[in-house]
């Protein structure tokens, strides 16, 4: 009779995978996936970065520091500032005006400190980026002014602006190297992903499970099912079958995010952030797939035994309001957590089986929790998907063919013993 | 051997008491009533033969076995309140729901072709559910209880909402199913289908079985309380003969005459014929419906 769970799987899988809203829903997402996989790309080739503001100054107004400003420019590899001579302050505005330069800078007399006042005139006020670059070009300047008053030699000047270089390096005590910055990046990165995947397969998937329970209750086809499968298989059917539907989904969209940061010109720009796919480290991915599983299926048996429990579609958002709830204080408990792995808040909640799929992978990845940690929070979470299956699939067995109102605890309690279950 | 069995079946829910001792048998090959108001038991009966839930006390048996789940492929159910699963074609559905009892895909396939073109509505193979009129859909829930060719057959309100030509469809293709030999347990409110097609039958009333037995016999207990009586002109005088209670009299002609005992028929007959010719007159047996109304309806007060 086994055959009989895999014809409710097959039958789950089957509608949804021909389901309109769930074909269109999967493309769209992928298209934002392969458009977000390009993005980098994107940012560089549409990005201002080699768009040069063309920068008009007055002929012969501060010229000392015109001329440090356009030495300091031709130091940079990628200036992006291009100073442009105007014959007169007249003429700036105008020259601004007929779109010669983006925008053009005046000095105002030299206050007390010996430095001008400058004004950055442009036809946009946002300009930030040229402002800021100006702004550094101004300071660099200055110092350069005050350094050469002050009769410091070129290498004196030399050290003083060589820069600091600080390392950061985790120290693992149960490995013999601790992770570099690098792993550190992509084992942070994993956990984010691996969190909003599992937080966005609950949420979806589990409201799927329960409105077509449901629907199915609603539309009375529960009553004759339940006459030909055990309520326990059936339930286990849809679940299963709806996680399938979700696994393909999920593996459409990762493969269409992979596929796209892995193409020639995005994996380039990807290494120069010193992001690289290749320095996951495995063992980490096997806790993903283990608290994903996990986390779905405590989740997605309450999402089922509540939707056994409503009759009417009307009811259930209310009725899974909860749930709801809990998958929300788990996911921002570990997008806080993120931060701050180690904090006595994540402690704590990395044991309670409804968070710890989400708060556990997260101390993994980013922080270095003993092995009993991992041991005993991993050992809570099966024993309670184990139990909070069972005890959903008894819910679920009353709940079917309880219609009317939506049962108190007591009543479903009550049932059960009159059901015998 | 009797295909199903039902032995004094007792359940209660909490202190409430849902069914109490109910026995009965039906034979193969026979149309079983089981009758009674709404909230009197039938569902909650219907549900434990289906085992869906279990009796607290008493025995069910199916071609003498206990329930098992081989026993789900032998049964068919048409629940009470009809559900399809709307936007889902109907082959795909009614092949699914066939192989949930144990049927392969392509028997099924078959079966369902075959009732379609039985039901002359071929058509509706590849059409949704919720594309068909309510009678349609009912025919294809119909098909869905019978898909996979069951022994024993549990009719919930099978005939309500149904215009009287697909009544008259449905009711052929169950008297099909009784004569090739299948156990049918029909529930209804329709005291003339019962009367037609039932042979032996159950009303229950506030969880206990009021009547039991065939049809006829629980007829001869109930007194003919009805005569009708008919001819050319007027009868004038019908209230006044001692043992008639009330008189209808029918807008086209003949008297309705409600009675104390049958033998006050023949002074209504001397009456009649004494004033001219009588060309009709009958001493009617109750209906059933008059029995339900009777049983249920006084026991009630």
């Amino acid at each position: 009779m086994n055959n009989s769970l895999w014809t409710v799987m097959i039958f789950t899988m089957r509608n949804k995978l021909r389901s309109k809203s769930f074909i269109i829903m999967t493309i769209v997402l992928a298209l934002l996936l392969v458009v977000a996989g390009n993005l980098p790309y994107l940012i560089d080739k549409l990005g201002g970065g080699d768009k040069i503001t063309k920068v008009g100054f007055a002929q012969g107004q501060q010229a000392t520091i015109v001329e440090g400003l356009k030495e300091y420019y031709a130091k940079l590899p990628e200036p992006g500032v291009e100073l442009v001579s105007i014959a007169s302050e007249g003429e700036l505005k105008s020259a601004l005006e007929a779109g010669d330069i983006n925008g053009y800078l005046s000095f105002a007399e030299a206050n007390a400190g010996g430095f001008p006042q400058a004004t950055y005139h442009s036809k946009s006020a946002f300009e930030g980026g040229t402002a800021s670059s100006l702004t550094a070009a101004l300071q660099q300047v200055k110092t350069d002014l005050v350094i050469k008053d002050v009769g410091l030699s070129d290498e004196q000047r030399a050290q003083l602006f060589a820069p600091v270089k600080l390392m950061t390096e985790k120290v693992s005590f149960a490995n013999e190297k601790g992770k570099t910055e690098e792993e550190q990046g992509m084992a942070i990165g994993l956990t984010y992903v691996m969190i909003i995947l599992l937080f966005m397969s609950v949420m979806i998937t589990g409201q799927l499970i329960a409105t077509e329970i449901t629907a199915e209750k609603s539309s009375r086809v529960m009553e004759i099912i339940v006459t030909s499968v055990s309520p326990l298989k059936q339930m286990w059917g849809k679940i299963l079958g709806t996680f399938i539907v979700a696994v393909i989904q999920i593996a459409v969209l990762i493969g269409a995010l992979v596929a796209n940061l892995t193409m020639p010109q995005n994996a380039d720009i990807l290494k120069n952030f010193g992001v690289d796919l290749s320095t996951i480290d495995p063992k980490l991915l096997v806790f993903a797939v283990f608290f994903f599983l996990a986390g779905f299926f405590l989740y997605a048996t309450l999402f089922a035994a509540v939707g056994s429990i409503v009759s009417r579609t009307e009811d259930l958002g209310q009725a899974v309001m909860p749930i709801t709830l809990l998958t929300l204080v788990g996911f921002y408990v570990a997008m806080f957590g993120l931060n701050q792995p180690d904090s006595t808040l994540m402690i704590v909640c990395q044991y309670i089986p409804f968070f710890s799929p989400f708060l556990m992978f997260l101390r993994i990845g980013l922080a270095e929790p003993a092995w009993w940690e991992i041991a005993l929070s991993v050992g809570i979470l099966i024993a309670s998907t184990l139990l909070i299956g069972w005890i959903s699939a008894k819910i679920y067995r009353v709940g079917v063919l309880m219609y009317g109102k939506r049962p108190s605890i007591k009543e479903i309690v009550k049932a059960m013993k009159a059901y015998k279950v | 051997m009797n295909s199903l069995q039902v032995d004094k079946i007792i359940k209660n829910y909490g202190d409430k008491t849902a069914v109490s001792g109910l026995s009965f048998e039906v034979a193969a090959g026979e149309i079983y009533g089981l009758l009674g108001a709404n909230g009197a038991g039938k569902t909650t009966t219907m549900r434990m033969i289906l085992g869906l839930i279990l009796p607290d006390a008493g025995d069910i048996r199916y071609l003498g076995k206990p329930y098992s789940k081989e026993q789900l492929s032998m049964l068919g159910y048409l629940p009470e309140e009809r559900g399809m699963y709307p936007k889902i074609k109907v082959s795909d559905q009614i092949l699914y729901l066939a192989q949930l009892r144990g049927m392969s895909r392509k028997d099924a396939d078959q079966n369902l072709k075959r009732w379609l073109e039985k039901f002359q509505v071929p058509e509706y193979y590849n059409k949704k559910v919720e594309e068909l009129s309510k009678g349609n859909q009912q025919k294809i829930q119909f098909i869905a209880a019978v898909i996979h060719n069951p022994k024993i057959l549990i009719l919930d309100e099978a005939f309500s909402g149904l215009d009287p030509v697909n009544v008259e469809l449905l009711k052929t293709t169950v008297k099909e199913l009784r004569d090739g030999g299948t156990s049918i347990v029909f529930s209804t409110h329709r005291m003339e289908h019962v009367e037609e097609l039932c042979r032996n039958i159950t009303i229950m009333h506030k969880s206990n079985p009021v009547l039991q037995g065939s049809i006829k016999d629980i007829k001869t207990k109930f007194p003919k309380e009805r005569v009708i009586v008919a001819a050319e002109g007027k009868i004038e005088g019908l209230d006044t003969i001692p043992g008639v209670q009330r008189v209808v009299t029918h807008e086209h002609g003949g008297y309705e005459l409600r009675v104390d005992s049958p033998e006050v028929g023949q002074s209504i007959l001397k009456h009649a014929l004494v004033q001219g010719p009588v060309n009709r007159f009958e001493v009617l047996e109750p209906t059933l419906n008059e029995i339900f109304i009777k049983t249920v309806g006084e026991s009630h007060e």
